[in-house]
């Protein structure tokens, strides 16, 4: 929003000082083509202002200093700046005032200040030097109450949480592309997004009913404008690397291992009777995978229309080469929307094809950078594939050797998406009554080709065929959806509605074939099918949904004060059983705003609107046939020989009496717009319970099932949090500036668990009634014993002592339940891994041409699992470890570090709080610094905008969390903090270079 | 206009019409549970998949292996995955360990789980049997195999809890406070389901020799009641084996090493083997995945157990197994040729120059370039094959209960029940020792015969040695071990020959701790004490 503040007023000021008078003249239009009359016509000289008004046909004609930029203003419409030439045709666009601005919010739109529900918007600008990333990640620190977190993984998506936990079955909310389904998945280009609107509450995504439990991302792409054809190019490259563990090198690793050795036949560790014999390389894991590399993105699109028709296509390319060896990504994106008007007929297409080649990475190699010894070569002729990892003797190790795995083991996979839908509009009355039928098809196909070759990458691996594997996914969507819409203004009262129905039908399906022994010509792979000579085998199966809906909302405004919206809408799925498959879900939402009343009388604020709302949303994101119970025909037993058998059995239980889980929301919001729109704000309290969660909730495993826990409803859950958004933007001199600054909190407590427990417990986690989910469940460590009397000294209150046999240098574990020994019952909770708060700054200062933009996001009071350190755990079973590490040693007595101990893991056990840490963090996730050639020397040139930009990319994080990134993909609901060795956040520096004529 | 309202608006309405039947969607990707359990071939099938239960990682495939071997004296690991060979020691850190732990207490319940389902449905009034017999020996099988399951987790766990029934998924199943009270629960339940299961499994299979036989429902029981400490109930079951009908099935392999090996299955000195076979090639390790109709049905014995060097050498032998092998030369005067199939071990060479192969997978001891200390060790060879390079697995039967293993229970059954050897328990010692050319107890060279033939004592405690030998490494020592009970006295002797019993605590390490996750999430389910 302030860049358009600062266009406004830089080039304003560039002006000043020269005098030469000229007149100018031309005709003002709407973007629909139609002349406007009444625009105000302006510019600045001296301490003056010489101004004109259009006239009926939109036509003026002014008396200027040459070089002047005139201002035409209009209510209702976007002020334009536009260097003054002797034949102007200025197009103004429909208001982008803050304030009326539209948003949409499903099967039509509101005007921003008539919001009643919560919404987060993000326009075109903000995105516009996000672009080599996917959309998610666009869209980090830029909204309140929705948590990203991308992990750096080529063509990776990020993920994406609104306001928490509501669910425990996919929390990731429903994307809607121009009005069809989407899914986080699709390689939608940024570039062509105009804005993404975030639905967080039960009023304004209720209208999505049972998709929308996890809130609602709409995303509209670019449409063209009348107008002459307009050329945009985009150019950037973003250089990134990746950050490093500091591991030990061979030297260090050494000296280590062979304590840990000689601590372990000193403890009569059994077995251990003298020390490795290391290997003699110096091998540096992550120097051998990783290295900086390039995304390259690419954009031209073209768009303009008339007044009939209008167009909008382009076209992109990105390539990410992988800052890890064997990885990669390539997209291509091509898209055309158009749409048409004649008479009382209104259509449009929105076509969009993309197709995406990745290269996998096998496996996690961050878990292996610290497993594997530096002492291994990467290369050992003497292995049966020619590649080093553990021996028994020289480095007692199952570590996997990553570049092994991958010269190995690959796979390339292939992605398309054909994704376009088609609407027809009739207009029965004119801007009051019309009917639109929207029709989407998306169609997926995927394929990932494996070629396995012959060799080992880790001790203890047997004599693995080579073989070959193709696999498929395929799936289509199709979606109708007929709607009526109604708006009227009589005098003061204002209603609009909306009613339709929605049928959502959804086929996917799988094949996967393997062959072993594939033809090798020297050192190549056939990997043709035909010429492999080993088994074959084959698999395949398929899923299949529907949905059916019918909803209707009414908004009602008096008197632009008094606000009301209800919305309702019924459900049917195909994936609950039949008698409790239809459920209906509404909201009701009312607003009133004050600064409208009579009685206010505050000049300095422009608006000021409370709001509240109520509301049931459903999911069901499980899977297709969750309730019903099938019979596994795959296993097989031996009777005599090689006579095989045909085994038939129930294997994955099920529950089939499942119904809806609901979510209830209630919310509380106030707007503010004062000192003429210069300060923004608003405020949002929410309370949302989650009731009947559909959750696959691990069994017991003495019931025997396997396949997956089955989906049961299994509680509830309640999440409350509070969500503050305020801007100010301004402008001193040639100086322009604006900060928009968001924080939220976000905290959920568990009211009910599944199959009637009061806790539910992972190896990590508890999760009590009345307490947030899965909070921290381990054994909680005192320190280190110093001496053989501190071992006798560590007792319980009847003086048994705990830990008889450790030794000095070993870890202090709290005897919670002091019986006088360390069992399960002395686990505890210490820490919560959930943040207390989240925040997100945007920083944009203009001056002249230049501006910089400061964006900025962080979490605090999280508490986190460190994967990494865990991984490395003392030298019990060889691993590598870090630099700074310095363990208990009778000359150096640690007072955190135990002794180096191999074969042992008593002090390296995973669920013990030494591996927690602090994971509050601010990260300057985006600094860039752009030009924009000023319009007035290149409205000479017939271009329209030139922008340069350089961003420098999560270069700047503040946190105290000693793992590679505070910011990590977690690894499921109940253990939200666990940094398993995550993939970490790429470090980056993009330059970009946008074209527009 | 009105026209087009119309039109829209029954179009709308012909749409939702047509579509009401489109949220009826069968999963046809397995056939329906309401479909199944209708014939006597579906509980045929349910039946087979019980059976398929032996080839997983967890049961028969490996783990096991590990776990009963690696905690009995005779077995050790030194594996270089630290917390699998700390499992074998009484070292247990994480209760929740898949390899040796979770894996087994889970797909031993997905076997009970397997075998619930036929009992529950077999009875159904719908289905139509070829005869009444051959629905007898179904729920025979499905008993024994049952009761099998359950013999191995008590072995295991003691404080099992009892499920006769095909689970649900709120199933909360109890144990006891006290793991002696649950043993006793559940050996007294499948004592009385195997008497069934004896009494209507057929004495011979033609063919399909994985379905027990009435000989394996008695070596079963047999097994269970001399746990169970009922020497009267034992005896008859041997006494059936030994001298009854038993008699004429049942004999011992004239060579001791044709119980081991897989071009020699399923001979007359079995009476129950699990069946393995590489028919199943899928060329990687590909044991656990249950919806794999091609997945292994081979066992990972041997590269599980295989010397340094070779393949995973997770487990391994103590040397004193070695030294009480020598203790005693045959009537010929040569070693026991049941250490050269037993064991591997650097001086085999020099001990047994009457056998010319001394390969272990086609390379000499000494190619091996051992380590001075390594020279000191002993890996398992008992139930290794030709195969070369060593396989993830290989198709050699396991042999779950064997004649010789029935003659020493007999033995040692009597002994406790006369308090004292009879003759016929001496008999039963004797047969076990001559076949491998010792010469009959009273004449040993080494041990004092005559004091073991007349007392309790003697005759007991050489039976522990004689069961330590001839069954060395087959899942027979530690459940041998749980019967004559952990006192300080034999936890010390135990740890004289094996340094991992210096880490025993008597009142824990008796049994396993119970799986942490599923006593967190079951609050009827006591872990085992002092855990």
């Amino acid at each position: 929003m302030f860049k358009k503040v600062l266009t406004m007023i830089l080039p304003l000021l560039l002006s000043v000082g020269i005098f030469a008078q000229t007149r100018v003249a031309g005709t003002v239009a709407d973007s629909g083509g139609e002349p406007l009359a009444g625009v105000a016509v302006f510019t600045q000289v001296g301490a003056s202002t010489v101004s004109a008004l259009t006239d009926e046909d939109g036509n003026f004609s002014i008396e200027v200093p040459e070089g002047s930029v005139l201002t035409f203003s209009m209510m209702g419409f976007a002020t334009r700046l536009v260097a003054a030439s002797e034949k102007m045709n200025v197009v103004l666009d429909e208001e982008r005032n803050v304030l009326d601005e539209s948003v949409v919010i499903g099967y039509g739109t509101v005007k921003k200040k008539d919001l009643l529900g919560s919404v987060s918007t993000v326009r075109e600008q903000s995105l516009q030097d996000r672009k080599s990333g996917g959309v998610i990640q666009s869209m980090q620190g830029l909204v309140s109450g929705v948590n990203i977190t991308s992990s750096g993984q080529p063509g990776s998506n990020a993920a994406i949480k609104i306001r928490g936990i509501g669910s425990f079955t996919g929390n990731s909310p429903l994307f809607i592309v121009d009005g069809s389904y989407g899914g986080s998945e699709l390689g939608l280009n940024v570039e062509d997004i105009e804005s993404i609107q975030v639905l967080k509450d039960a009023s304004s995504a209720a209208i999505y009913g049972s998709r929308a439990a996890s809130g609602v991302v709409i995303i509209t792409t670019k449409k063209g404008k009348a107008g002459d054809l307009k050329v945009k190019f985009d150019a950037g490259v973003q250089v990134y690397w990746l950050p490093r563990y500091d591991l030990m090198n061979a030297e260090t690793y050494r000296q280590y291992d062979d304590m840990a050795y000689q601590n372990a036949i000193l403890s009569g560790v059994s077995g251990v009777k003298g020390l490795q014999n290391h290997y003699d390389a110096d091998t540096d894991w992550q120097g051998e995978m990783l290295s900086t590399a390039a995304i390259q993105n690419y954009n031209i699109s073209l768009s303009g229309g008339s007044k009939s028709v209008n167009y909008y296509a382009s076209v992109n390319y990105k390539d990410d080469n992988g800052a890890l060896k064997y990885s990669g990504f390539k997209q291509v994106g091509f898209r055309v929307n158009t749409s048409g008007r004649k008479g009382i007929f209104e259509y449009g297409e929105n076509f969009f094809f993309t197709k995406s080649w990745t290269s996998n990475l096998t496996g996690n190699p961050w878990a292996n950078f610290i497993v594997m010894p530096p002492t291994v070569p990467v290369y050992d002729e003497s292995n049966p594939g020619g590649f080093g990892y553990g021996n028994p003797d020289r480095a007692n190790t199952y570590g996997l050797n990553p570049i092994a795995q991958n010269e190995l083991y690959h796979s390339d996979n292939a992605q398309q998406y054909l994704y376009g839908d088609i609407y027809g509009k009739v207009d029965f009355i004119r801007d009051i009554f019309y009917a639109k039928l929207n029709f989407s098809y998306k169609n997926y196909f995927g394929e990932t080709s494996t070629l396995r070759k012959k060799g080992n990458w880790t001790m203890g691996q047997g004599d693995d065929a080579a073989y070959i594997g193709y696999q498929t996914a395929k799936h289509d969507r199709i979606l109708v959806e007929p709607t009526l819409n109604y708006a009227q203004t009589i005098r003061n009262h204002e209603i609009s509605a909306v009613a339709g129905f929605s049928y959502d039908v959804f086929h996917e399906e799988y094949r996967g074939e393997t062959k072993l022994d594939p033809l090798v010509v020297g050192d190549k792979y056939i990997t043709s099918f035909n010429s492999a000579t080993g088994t074959q085998t084959c698999t395949g199966s398929y899923v299949e949904y529907n949905l059916m809906s019918y909803f209707a909302r009414v908004n009602y405004s008096y008197g632009d004060r008094y606000l009301v919206q209800l919305t309702a809408r019924r459900d049917g799925t195909s994936r609950l059983p039949k008698a409790t498959r239809w459920s209906s879900f509404g909201s009701a939402s009312i607003g009133w705003r004050i600064s409208k009343e009579k009685f206010f009388n505050v000049s300095w604020i422009d608006d000021l609107k409370i709001r509240a709302n109520y509301g049931t949303l459903g999911n069901t994101n499980i899977g297709a046939w969750d309730y019903q119970a099938t019979i596994n025909t795959a296993p097989r037993a031996i009777m005599y020989g090689d006579e095989k058998v045909i085994g038939m059995t129930q294997s994955n239980l099920t529950n089939n009496d499942l119904v809806w889980e609901r979510k209830t929301t209630a919310n509380v919001g106030v707007d503010f717009s004062a000192l003429g729109t210069r300060l923004t704000a608003s405020a949002e309290y929410y309370y949302s319970k989650s009731s009947d969660l559909l959750l696959s909730l691990p069994v017991l495993m003495t019931t025997g099932n396997e396949g997956g826990a089955p989906t049961v409803n299994a509680g509830s859950l309640r999440n409350t949090g509070v969500e503050i958004e305020v801007g100010w933007h301004d402008t001193v001199g040639d100086f322009s500036y604006a900060v928009n600054g968001n924080i939220s909190t976000c905290s959920n407590r568990v009211l009910d668990l599944g199959y009637s427990q009061t806790v539910y417990y992972t190896s990590l986690s508890k999760s009590e009634i009345g307490k947030p989910l899965g909070m921290w469940y381990l054994y909680k460590t005192l320190g280190i014993f110093q001496s053989s009397k501190d071992v006798k000294n560590h007792v319980n209150s009847e003086g048994k002592i705990i830990q008889p046999d450790a030794k000095p240098g070993d870890i202090i574990y709290d005897d919670y339940n002091d019986d006088g020994q360390i069992t399960s019952e002395d686990r505890q909770i210490v820490g919560s891994p959930w943040a207390k708060l989240y925040a997100g700054l945007n920083i944009s200062l203009g001056y002249k041409g230049l501006d910089l933009n400061i964006s900025g996001y962080g979490r605090f009071g999280q508490m986190v699992y460190n994967g990494a350190r865990a991984t490395a755990a003392d030298f019990s079973t060889n691993q590598n470890n870090f630099n700074d590490y310095a363990p208990w040693t009778v000359d150096n007595p640690s007072t955190t570090t135990p002794r180096a101990l191999y074969g042992d893991t008593r002090n390296t056990r995973g669920d013990q709080d030494r591996w927690l840490e602090n994971g509050s963090f601010w990260r300057f996730s985006d600094i860039t610094l752009g030009y924009s050639i000023p319009s007035r020397i290149l409205a000479k040139a017939k271009i329209e905008a030139v922008r340069f930009s350089v961003t420098a990319k999560n270069l700047v994080t503040f946190t105290k969390y000693s793992g590679l990134d505070p910011e990590f993909a977690d690894s499921g609901i109940y253990t939200i903090g666990y940094d398993g060795c995550s993939f970490p956040n790429p470090r980056s520096v993009q330059f970009a270079l946008s074209f527009t004529f | 206009m009105k026209r087009f309202l119309k039109i829209s608006l029954a179009a709308v309405a012909a749409l939702s019409l047509s579509s009401c039947g489109a949220l009826d969607i069968q999963n046809e990707n397995g056939l329906s549970t309401g479909m199944f359990w209708k014939s006597q071939d579906d509980i045929n099938s349910g039946l087979n998949a019980v059976y398929g239960m032996f080839y997983r990682q967890g049961t028969w495939t490996r783990n096991i292996y590990t776990q009963l071997n690696g905690m009995a004296d005779d077995g050790v690991s030194y594996a270089g995955w630290t917390e699998l060979n700390e499992w074998t020691k009484f070292n247990y850190t994480n209760y929740n360990f898949a390899e040796g732990q979770t894996k087994m207490w889970r797909e031993h319940w997905t076997a009970v789980n397997r075998a619930n389902q036929v009992l529950d449905n077999i009875d159904n009034p719908e289905i139509t049997y070829d005869s009444e017999e051959y629905k007898l020996d179904l729920k025979a099988q499905a008993l024994w195999l049952r009761s099998f399951y359950y013999f191995y987790m008590v072995a295991l766990w003691d404080n099992v809890p009892l499920i006769l029934h095909t689970s649900s998924a709120a199933d909360k199943p109890a144990n006891s406070k006290n793991p002696e009270d649950q043993v006793n629960i559940v050996f007294t339940q499948i004592e009385e389901d195997l008497s069934w299961a004896a009494e209507h499994l057929p004495l011979t299979r033609e063919k399909e020799v994985a379905r027990p036989t009435r000989g394996a429902a008695y070596g079963l029981l047999a097994k269970v009641y001399m746990q169970h400490k009922k020497w009267d109930k034992a005896a008859e079951c041997l006494e059936w084996i030994v001298d009854g009908e038993g008699k004429s099935l049942y004999s011992l392999q004239k060579n001791w090493a044709d119980n081991f090996s897989n071009k020699t299955e399923d001979n007359s000195e079995s009476l129950y083997e699990i069946q393995f076979s590489l028919c199943n090639y899928v060329g990687f390790d590909q044991t656990d995945n249950y919806l794999d109709a091609n997945a292994q049905l081979g066992t990972q014995i041997e590269v599980n157990q295989s010397p340094k060097g070779t393949g995973w050498n997770n487990v391994e032998a103590n040397r004193w197994v070695v030294e009480y092998f020598k203790r005693e030369k045959t009537t010929e005067g040569k070693n026991d040729p049941r250490l050269y199939y037993t064991c591997w071990y650097a001086e085999a060479e020099a001990d047994f120059p009457e056998f010319p192969d001394h390969l272990m997978y086609q390379k000499k001891w000494s190619d091996y370039k051992y380590s001075t200390y390594d020279n000191k060790r002993v890996f398992i060879k008992k139930y290794s094959t030709d195969a070369y390079p060593l396989y993830y697995w290989n198709d050699n039967n396991f042999r779950s209960l064997r004649l010789a293993d029935m003659l020493l229970l007999y033995a040692e059954c009597i002994n406790e029940m006369e308090k004292g050897p009879t003759a016929k328990a001496v008999q039963c010692l004797d047969a076990v020792r001559t076949r491998v050319g010792l010469p009959a107890i009273a004449s040993s060279t080494y041990y004092d015969g005559a004091k073991i033939t007349s007392d309790y004592d003697a005759f007991k405690e050489h039976i522990k040695i004689e069961r330590a030998l001839e069954l060395a490494f087959e899942c027979v020592r530690w459940i041998d071990l749980k019967r004559w009970g952990f006192t300080e006295e034999t936890v010390a002797e135990m740890a004289s020959r094996d340094e991992d019993y210096t880490h025993f605590v008597l009142g824990r390490h008796e049994r396993l701790p119970l799986p942490q996750k599923d006593c967190d999430n079951n609050p009827e389910l006591n872990q085992n004490p002092n855990y």
